[in-house]
């Protein structure tokens, strides 16, 4: 049925402004005409627009904004990534369901997405606020053979092609604070949580969740829980933006990033992020348990955790720590957005 | 080179066999595991060495050592050690469920919940027990055995080595 409906599809986009029969239709998908004339008006509930001339047939005008498993697949051109596509309306969030599809065995690069959640996960359960068809709210499972430990490299990874992807698509300028989240001038626009079922020495599966704000008001990024630093796409750049060309373009860009990963290992990803990454070179204040110290920030070591030098210019490697990224003494331009 | 985890399996099988010494050697590394008269404790200093050869490959990549974590390399093979000791009086049904990562240490799924589990606690080998965080990369550890925990070995908030051990479980 649903291979059915990318077929038509792909038919009539092919043709683009010319008309296509019915009957050459029907006998190139094996079906009735009044088959086709059905899968028509079901493309037409899912936002396709199709007109439809007696002796000329069918072509193809719009398509539509809503996203579904077919819209979102159509014209993605990749071998692994986002092949099989999860799409529901609401849900509660989409970590839970890709979870759930992965304990049933579903492949590698299968995109769990929805267009509202309403538990969206941040870390710690702290709540990511995910508002209705106003931004790209997906989960992404991977089944990489590689060692549990180096699994955080691909939360690195996912940022910077986050980063690449958007810059790229919307002509902005991300950022990403350490570990994995992208400012743009210096407000959160995207969150990545990655959630991974490991062995000691095998990964089962890896879940890649990205929140993306996508065509919010500044009116609508206030809610309480996010406060003012927050924005999307849309408050940047004034513009709307195609949910559905954003996520293809993110999930082209992440499936090259990641094959090439896996043939060529971190150092390429590495540099890419330090290209990316905010504050580089600069001076953060760090808290552990019981004081604050202030080091600058070098960039990240082989395995993603930050590296930072001292006073005395020696260099220390932090896997874990509360960094204040933007009330720095002696870095007075940084509030002031 | 051989895994702690099968490290741990060969002595448990030496235990239970009437072999006295044993010698594995690969890559330039030697394992040498023998019996001592008295009692059937491990030889400490075999494990000793090749728990240092393990403890150097996360620190490869990145040259300084861990904030906070600076531990010296003897003191965690003493845990290692104390651990197949206590093995042996326990007729080898204790088993460690060790982090499969550096990060920090996560008893509950957030701030405000109850841990996963607690001492006394009845896992399987699908009972979720901890999460081990670094990067924003949240592991869920799963028992891996089906038992009880008889031990906690970490705390909430605390940064954990790869292949330090988390939980005891005494197996059904």
């Amino acid at each position: 049925m649903e291979s059915t409906r990318n077929k038509l599809i792909g038919l009539l986009a092919k043709e683009k402004d010319n008309y296509i029969s019915g009957q050459l239709l029907s006998d190139e998908l094996n079906i009735s005409r009044s088959a086709i004339w059905k899968h028509m008006n079901e493309l037409k509930k899912d936002g396709y627009q199709i007109e439809a001339q007696s002796n000329k047939g069918y072509r193809i005008t719009g398509f539509p904004e809503k996203l579904s498993e077919n819209t979102l697949k159509w014209g993605l051109n990749t071998d692994w990534a986002g092949t099989k596509i999860i799409h529901k309306e609401t849900v509660a969030s989409t970590q839970l369901i890709a979870h759930e599809a992965a304990r049933n065995n579903a492949p590698h690069g299968t995109v769990v997405i929805a267009d509202e959640q309403k538990e969206g996960k941040g870390r710690m359960n702290r709540h990511w606020h995910s508002t209705k068809d106003q931004g790209l709210w997906f989960s992404l499972i991977l089944r990489p053979e590689l060692q549990p430990r180096r699994a955080p490299q691909l939360t690195l990874l996912t940022a910077a092609v986050l980063a690449d992807a958007l810059g790229r698509h919307t002509q902005t300028e991300p950022m990403i604070k350490w570990p994995n989240d992208i400012l743009i001038n210096e407000k959160k626009c995207a969150g990545i949580l990655t959630e991974m079922q490991a062995e000691q020495d095998r990964i089962q599966y890896i879940v890649i969740g990205i929140g993306l704000n996508v065509n919010q008001e500044e009116t609508e990024l206030t809610a309480e829980t996010i406060k003012k630093q927050a924005t999307s796409l849309k408050v940047e750049t004034g513009k709307n933006w195609s949910m559905k060309a954003l996520f293809q373009n993110i999930i082209t860009t992440f499936e090259k990033a990641y094959d090439f990963y896996i043939e060529n290992g971190f150092s390429d990803i590495k540099k890419k992020w330090e290209s990316y990454g905010f504050k580089v070179d600069q001076r953060i204040q760090i808290k552990t348990m019981n004081k604050n110290r202030e080091a600058i920030f070098k960039g990240i070591s082989e395995d993603g955790a930050l590296v930072v030098e001292d006073d005395n210019g020696d260099l220390q490697t932090l896997y874990s720590a509360e960094i204040e990224w933007f009330n720095n003494k002696g870095d007075e331009n940084v509030n002031e957005k | 080179m051989l895994k702690i985890q099968e490290i741990r399996e060969i002595i448990k099988l030496i235990d239970q066999s009437s072999i006295n010494e044993f010698t594995y050697e690969s890559d330039g590394t030697t394992v040498t595991l023998k019996k001592s008269d008295e009692s059937s404790s491990v030889m400490q200093e075999a494990v000793v060495k090749q728990a240092e050869t393990l403890q150097k490959q996360p620190k490869k990549e990145s040259v300084p050592a861990i904030e906070e974590n600076k531990k010296e390399p003897p003191e965690e093979v003493q845990e290692i050690n104390k651990h197949d000791d206590s093995n042996n009086d326990d007729d080898n049904n204790t088993f460690e469920i060790v982090s499969p990562m550096v990060g920090t240490f996560y008893a509950a799924p957030s701030p405000e919940s109850d841990p996963y589990v607690t001492k006394g606690s009845k896992v399987d080998n699908a009972t979720v027990v901890c999460i081990v965080e670094a990067m924003k990369l949240f592991n869920e550890i799963e028992a891996e055995v089906s038992g009880e925990i008889t031990e906690v070995l970490a705390e909430d908030g605390e940064l954990v080595e790869y292949g330090q051990p988390l939980f005891r479980v005494n197996r059904n």
